[in-house]
């Protein structure tokens, strides 16, 4: 490795982009659309490109605003349902590009349902009135591998397999670039970029919709200089350990209700104006309610919903979700219309790298993009998606901004070697692989209901502790093969990302969307229409508060908001 | 979770290793034959190397194209909150 004495690779590029999900497709996409001719656009992934992520898994269900539709309205109903947590400015410009990247998409290979009429066939979606979710045929895996495509062909440089350890130049006040090793052999990597766009998902504790997927990216631009927020949210929906489920919006449209151990349907309670329709965060606080009052299990009683449609609800037009129903045979329907008790599972924390409404962090050199960028703090069925595709657009093009306006980066050769160290330092051969086992014992104290869900300064404060010593633990450990040393790696970010989940939860003493403090249970728009930030000073985090600008729409509606999921019928296109 | 993978019926292509997405198949070297005293030949054929990280995603199984995989729809180490 020139420079170095290291035995690794070296490469030299003008735009970086870390992590293949949506967010990141999209950013090298826009990335190379917006640049000169020549400019050199680099993608890595852990994993293979275009198979991996959780948008692969996913339905790529996503809010397309088309020309005719309320874009203000539907911006405004995004903001309140966010608590006012929210970009106005950013998820304006992806609600409004939306159709736009329609079209790119089909410009590229994808195709989208359309009804007789030669509408685009769509579908409202949970906590929204205005909003139509669409998805491209072949769901999640033909949207990512399409994008591969399209990438190799406009000459995006793709580098499947790549864990990236680190973000270099953190010292120097700008980000010059990262490095990384091959998740098979363990080759390290140096990667030089004018430019670098962290697209790495969300933080999970191996518990999302894919399991083992995690993204690591946040916490690496943290140790590069960058503030995060957003860390006292996070998406729990609800779901059974005996089968993936993503068909709940669409059983509550057709008539399913959530009811407790004593067959009361208790969402009404709970959310007198969206009772089932209620967006997940609500659904799991209530769940969790329920339980804390002794009437779990709780189920989702799908008897209403008739006997012809039931077929319906096990099969997928996702292959994998088909595998998995087709495989389960007569037990998927038995447990799915029968009493399957149904949990408030976290999925992921909603935390992410503070930006600009230009996806711009506050490290010069360094944006994000992807739910590894705060820009709402709930996404919705559909917005997750959605607002990856619009932050991904926005990087790209900010980042081909940034190369005209930044100095060329240089590498510096004793903080690669220091990196190198720093990656290599827990392989040890003879090793036992022991993440795991911090890893189950994380869960159990970020999972628990009574911390993850329905929070109070004591219990808190005791998760808190006991993370601190799993980290203790942690520190001892070694990895006896490269597939250990990824999972060490992601391990250790999640210990961190503990630590910052319960500091920004100690810290906002009030309750609003997923956050639901026992001991500060009122929303509190006077002192906490906030983002809750922070950023490393050398001795832990320092957490402060951001007022959210409100500049296009307050925080929220002005009147009741419609339910909209039992008004299928007059949905065109449904 | 991955269950199993028909080694007597794989070509060793290599597809899922290269489509799952937590590393738990590798693509290893196993001898096949002695065609030449001394001499031993081998071929890359899969092992499932991580099967406890198996996140029963289907990759393996759904993009085999001699469909010898086999995957099953358990998820009971799912953590839970009460």
């Amino acid at each position: 490795m020139a420079g170095t004495d290291l035995d690794g690779v070296l490469i030299d590029t003008d735009i970086l982009v870390i992590g293949a999900g949506a967010g990141g497709l999209v950013a090298a996409l826009s990335a190379k659309r917006h640049a000169p001719p020549g400019t050199r656009v680099t993608l890595c992934d852990s994993w293979m490109i275009g198979r991996t992520g959780h948008s692969a898994f996913s339905n790529a269900w996503t809010i397309v605003v088309l020309p005719d539709d309320d874009l203000d309205g539907i911006l405004h109903e995004v903001v309140a349902g966010n608590d006012g947590i929210a970009d106005q400015i950013l998820v304006r410009e992806a609600l409004k590009e939306s159709y736009a990247r329609l079209k790119d998409f089909e410009a590229i290979g994808m195709t989208f349902a359309r009804d007789e009429a030669s509408q685009y066939k769509r579908r409202p979606t949970r906590g929204l009135d205005l909003a139509r979710v669409m998805h491209p045929d072949g769901g999640g895996m033909a949207f990512t591998w399409t994008l591969r495509r399209a990438l190799e062909a406009e000459g995006v440089q793709l580098l499947d397999r790549l864990f990236i350890t680190g973000l270099t130049g953190g010292g120097s006040g700008r980000v010059t670039g990262a490095t990384g090793i091959n998740t098979r052999t363990g080759q390290f990597h140096a990667i030089k970029a004018r430019a670098t766009i962290v697209s790495t998902n969300a933080i999970t504790f191996r518990s999302g919709f894919v399991r083992d997927i995690t993204g690591t990216g946040t916490l690496l631009a943290y140790k590069a200089g960058a503030a995060l927020r957003n860390a006292e949210f996070s998406y729990v929906r609800p779901g059974t350990p005996k089968f993936y489920f993503e068909g709940i919006t669409f059983a509550i449209q057709e008539g399913a209700q959530w009811v407790n151990a004593k067959g009361e349907a208790f969402m009404q309670r709970h959310e007198p104006e969206w009772a089932d329709e209620a967006d997940v965060p609500r659904i799991a606080r209530a769940m969790a309610l329920e339980n804390k009052k002794g009437d779990a299990p709780l189920y989702l009683d799908m008897s209403a919903i008739p006997e012809h449609m039931r077929d319906d609800f096990i099969r997928s037009k996702v292959p994998w979700m088909d595998s998995f129903f087709r495989k389960l045979g007569n037990e998927a329907k038995t447990d799915m219309f029968g009493k399957t008790p149904y949990y408030a599972l976290n999925q992921m924390t909603k935390m992410g790298i503070r930006t600009g409404s230009d996806c711009r962090s506050d490290v010069p050199g360094l944006l994000s993009a992807g739910l590894a960028q705060a820009g709402c703090a709930n996404h919705f069925a559909g917005f997750h998606i959605g607002l990856c595709i619009g932050n991904g657009w926005i990087a790209g093009r900010s980042a081909v901004e940034d190369l005209d306006r930044l100095p060329p980066p240089a590498l510096d050769a004793a903080e690669v070697r220091a990196l190198h160290a720093e990656t290599h330092a827990p392989l040890k051969p003879a090793a036992e692989a022991e993440s795991d086992r911090i890893l189950r014992d994380l869960q159990a104290v970020m999972f628990s209901y009574d911390t993850g869900i329905l929070k109070r300064e004591d219990r808190l404060r005791q998760a808190f502790e006991r993370v601190v010593e799993l980290d203790d633990e942690f520190k001892d450990l070694s990895a006896p093969h490269t597939h250990e040393l990824v999972r060490l790696k992601e391990t250790e970010a999640m210990l961190l990302a503990a630590r910052f989940i319960l500091g920004a939860s100690l810290y906002r003493t009030e309750s609003r969307l997923s956050h639901f403090r026992e001991d500060h249970d009122q929303r509190d728009d006077r002192d906490w229409l906030v983002w809750v930030d922070f950023c490393e000073t050398g001795n832990g985090p320092a957490f402060t508060k951001t007022p959210v600008p409100t500049p296009l729409c307050p925080p929220t509606l002005s009147k009741p908001r419609k339910r909209q999921l039992h008004a299928r019928h007059q949905v065109a296109g449904v | 979770m991955i269950e199993s993978i028909e080694i007597g019926k794989c070509t060793g292509c290599g597809i899922c290793d290269v489509v799952c997405p937590a590393d738990v198949i590798h693509m290893e070297p196993v001898a096949v034959g002695h065609g030449v005293a001394g001499l031993t030949q081998t071929k890359l054929l899969p092992v499932i190397k991580f099967r406890e990280h198996c996140i029963t995603c289907f990759s393996c199984e759904i993009y085999c194209p001699e469909h010898i995989v086999d995957v099953h729809p358990s998820v009971k180490n799912r953590p839970r909150p009460w």
